[in-house]
Order: C-alpha cells, then structure tokens, then sequence
C-alpha cells in the first residue's frame, strides 16, 4: 500500500516558519519580571481565544524535566524557552502545526510547521498568527529597522525560516561542507536537528534564512524553496547513483540496520539515529514500504524525553536503551520489506 | 565519542571553527575544552548572545570596529550600551532609540542593510505588497524631504496617493461583494 506523502517528503522532513515579536510597552527578556511574564501570556491568551481550532496553554514551570525535553524533541519549543523557565509557556495548536512560545528571548516566537516542503503554508500559518496577535498595533515595530527584537541578529522581519532535510547520500559523499559554503552566499545557513550548536544526528540539516533585515519574508522564504530544492535535487541523484553503481552493497548495508533495529536488546539514542536514517533512506527509495510520517514522529517519540513520558518514570540510561530497543522491534514487526 | 584532543575521555562538546573560510568540528571532553579555551581567552561559548558579544568586544579591541566609545543609557529601562554589548541582548523597545547610532553601525555589519522591507504590523496577509509598496514610498518621501529633494518629494507623493486610491477602491469592491454574498 501506497502511503499519502507530503510534498518531497523523501528528502524533506519537515518545513518551519517562527517568528519573533515584542509588544512595545513591555521589557524584553533581560528585563523581565513575574508581572510582566503574567501580562505577555494574558495577552497571547486574549488575543487568540477566539481562534478556530483548540489551543493548549503549557507553562514551563509545571512541567517535568522529562515533559520538557519531550516538547522540544517534538520541535515545539526551543531549548532556550527553557532558559527562562520561570517567566515562560507556549500556546500549542491542537494539530501542532503552530505554536506561539512566550517569554523566551522576545515576547513571542510564533511557529508554523508542516511536514515536507511547505514552506509557504508554514509561513501562512504563522502570519496569520500573526495577524490576530498583532491586531491591536502593539508590537514594538520601528519604521526603519522592522520588528524589534531583544538580539539585533532578528531585527527586520523577526523570521526565521528553515527546512529540515534528510541527506544521507550527500553526507555519505562528504558534501556537506561544500553546500555549507554555497548556502552561505544565498544569506541562508545549515544547522544540526536541534538547531544552534546541534550536531546532524542521522543526517538531519537544517537549512534556514541568516539574514533578517532589508529582504522581504517573500524574497527569503523563496530563496530557502529553491535552494532546498536543490538540494532535494542533488541528493536524489546521489542516491541513484549509488543505487546503478553497486546496489547490493548499498542494499546490505542498510537492510542490516533493519536487521539489527528488529533484534538488538540495548539501543542508544545516537545508534538509533543512524539506523534511523538507513531505514528512512530504504522507505524513501520505496526498498521498505513504510511511512515516512509515521516513521518521523516514531524518531522524535523515540528520544530521551519523550521515551520518559511514555514510560511514565524517569529511567536510568541502560533502561532507556532497554525500552527504545523494545518499541524498535515492535515498530520494525508491523513493516514489510519488499 | 571519544575526545579528539586526549583520545581518553568521552567527548562532550562539539566545537565548531572556522579555519581558513573551512568549517571544522572537533569532539572535545570537557577537561580539553578548558585547556583550548585557554588558548582563546575571548572564546565563549555558551550561545549566539554571547558570541555576538564577543565579537562587538574583539573588534573593537582589535582596532577594526568604526564604533566611537559609547556611554549611553536608556531613559526607560536603564540599559547601558555597555550591558548590551556584554550580553548582546536590549532591555526593551525604547533602547533601538537610545542607541540608535551605534546599533545601526552593527546592524549594517550583521545583516549588510539598515533598511527593512517587509511585513508591518496588522496588515492581512493579502494586500501585502501593495502596503509594503505604500510603505517603502513613505520611507522615500520622509528621506527625500529630510534631502530638501522636494521635486523627486512630490513625485513620491503623488505615487502613494495613487496606489492608496487604487487599495480604497479595492476595499469598497469587496465590501460590495460581500454586501452581493449576503443577499
């Protein structure tokens, strides 16, 4: 059976639109207090009650460390929501395709995200977002330099767009470095699955916008589509390449993770990256029928804190291995391989 | 991952450098990260923020930075120039306005522009690019009458007039549609 997938979902896992905004009469994060954090997530409260669709509001304190990581693996919130933990929370969409962070470096950091590539649905959704919370003109906004954020590397549109990229075959190649340098001419830049300073665990890259003053949101979230296509482009024939140029090895390779995924006992968190990425990679040449949906939100279930969730206990690490090696086998049961 | 400096101890931190316009990343424990940033002194590595501190500090160490030795405070919220380039972060809206010569300098050398082109704020995602049209004509006019270049002041003028008439008349065809909608 033929899965539905999301545009170029063999090579793009998903596409993210977050923008930052302040409200003008407010202090940004260096200056923040308990009054002031109340009233930012009053008003974020106010002004989107009314929104089709059921929001959840999730403040940071109330949440367990496990509850924590588990919406930052999920790409909910950003670890650095985290760092102002007592002033912050998140209004989550039901579908959580857009949430609105609160009280993290600016007032607000509004996100869209979709699988594969939509960029410009993302970017819809968090503008209209953005609409509603901006309606009564008070987000700190200069006419000259655009929104005002609390880190001048913002200022202008607040956005930051990306697009999260499977490229195994590029990595595999050593070209990662190269694109690198080329995507940097366009204003964009590549960053690991968990952005800032994260490391490409199973070949996931995030490429997104550098710049955000003096190109409009169009202009860049163009840019972003076609350099991502490219890349799409380029991994692709890498992967055929691979696959006319010495199949059966290519093939062992990867089926012995599928191998190992349905027996090993003890799986840690970076192996399970790797095989992850073998896996996605046989799923996307269609080798495994498998949905790569599925197989996505299975990757991000399987991390450190959301494992703990779903356990319902913090577990020591050798016990974490223990339970993600358990739910692997039982996913790995319900695949056909072709 | 084991330590690429002692080939010992597990590594921790990945540090990225870049060396001769060549991305490296090396696997560091934490024992030999301290040993390299005693090598960097200026290094820190705790996030974008202070990075960005670093590098207003290093320029201007450096001698590179056109920046003039700034003392400014904001009226509002008390923020110093000097607190900002120590955390890289403002206090509030109302510090853009106080260090508003300095923070161009940095904004021209962070992004390569000073002026933005985009959404503002509360317009519908529809009729983006003609307020964005109205908007940058507007940010034209106010520099060419600051210019006293008062003929290209009244031809931008006139442009904006149109293109305001033009978005007027949009509006009111709408709102007939709808009025047609709801009969």
């Amino acid at each position: 059976m033929t899965e539905y997938r999301a545009p170029e979902q063999d090579v793009v896992i998903s596409s993210r639109v977050r923008l930052a905004r302040n409200y003008r009469d407010i202090p940004f994060a260096p200056q923040m207090n308990q009054d002031w954090s109340g009233e930012t997530i009053r008003r974020v409260n106010e002004s989107m009650k009314d929104q089709q669709g059921d929001y959840r509001l999730v403040r940071i304190a109330e949440l367990n460390k496990s509850e924590r990581n588990q919406l930052v693996e999920h790409h909910l919130i950003s670890y650095d929501l985290l760092k102002f933990e007592q002033f912050s929370a998140a209004l989550i969409s039901s579908g959580e395709t857009v949430s609105i962070m609160i009280n993290e470096e600016d007032h607000l950091r509004i996100q869209g995200l979709l699988p594969g590539m939509q960029l410009e649905r993302a970017a819809d959704l968090a503008f209209k977002a953005d609409d509603v919370l901006g309606a009564d003109g008070n987000y700190a906004f200069d006419t000259q330099w655009g929104y005002l954020t609390s880190c001048p590397t913002n200022t202008g549109t607040g956005m930051r767009a990306s697009t999260m990229l499977h490229l195994p075959a590029l990595s595999a190649a050593g070209q990662v470095s190269a694109v690198l340098q080329t995507v940097s001419k366009l204003g964009l830049t590549v960053r690991g699955l968990y952005g800032e300073g994260s490391d490409a665990k199973g070949n996931l890259y995030q490429l997104s916008n550098q710049v955000t003053l003096g190109r409009t949101e169009e202009d860049m979230v163009k840019t972003l589509i076609a350099a991502t296509a490219q890349l799409a482009d380029h991994e692709r024939s890498l992967r055929e390449t691979v696959r006319e140029d010495d199949s059966m090895s290519m093939l062992d390779k990867l089926m012995r993770s599928v191998g190992i995924m349905g027996h090993a006992r003890l799986m840690s968190s970076a192996e399970f990256m790797q095989r992850y990425s073998d896996l996605r990679l046989l799923a996307a040449m269609d080798i495994v029928d498998a949905s790569l949906s599925e197989m996505d939100q299975l990757m991000m279930d399987l991390q450190h804190g959301s494992l703990n969730v779903r356990a319902g206990e913090k577990m020591s690490g050798q016990e974490r291995d223990v339970y993600r090696a358990e739910l692997l086998r039982d996913y790995i049961r319900g695949i056909a391989t072709k | 991952m084991i330590c690429e400096e002692c080939g010992v101890r597990p590594a921790t931190i990945r540090l990225m450098s870049v060396v001769n316009g060549e991305k490296v990343a090396r696997n560091l424990c934490t024992h030999c990260l301290s040993d390299v940033k005693k090598q960097l002194p200026n290094l820190d590595l705790s996030g974008l923020d202070s990075m960005l501190a670093n590098l207003i500090a290093a320029t201007k160490k450096m001698g590179l930075s056109q920046e003039p030795e700034v003392d400014l405070t904001c009226p509002r919220c008390g923020t110093t120039y000097e607190a900002f380039q120590k955390s890289g972060l403002l206090g509030c809206a109302d510090c853009y306005g106080a260090f508003r010569e300095p923070l161009e300098t940095l904004l021209k050398r962070i992004h390569g522009q000073t002026q933005h082109t985009g959404r503002v704020p509360g317009m519908a995602t529809e009729d983006i690019s003609q307020k964005i049209g109205i908007y940058t004509l507007k940010q034209q006019l106010n520099k060419a009458i600051t210019a006293e270049e008062y003929e290209q002041a009244a031809e931008l003028r006139d442009r904006i007039r149109a293109l305001q008439q033009e978005m007027d008349q949009q509006e009111l065809s709408e709102q007939e549609a709808h009025a047609h909608d709801g009969v």
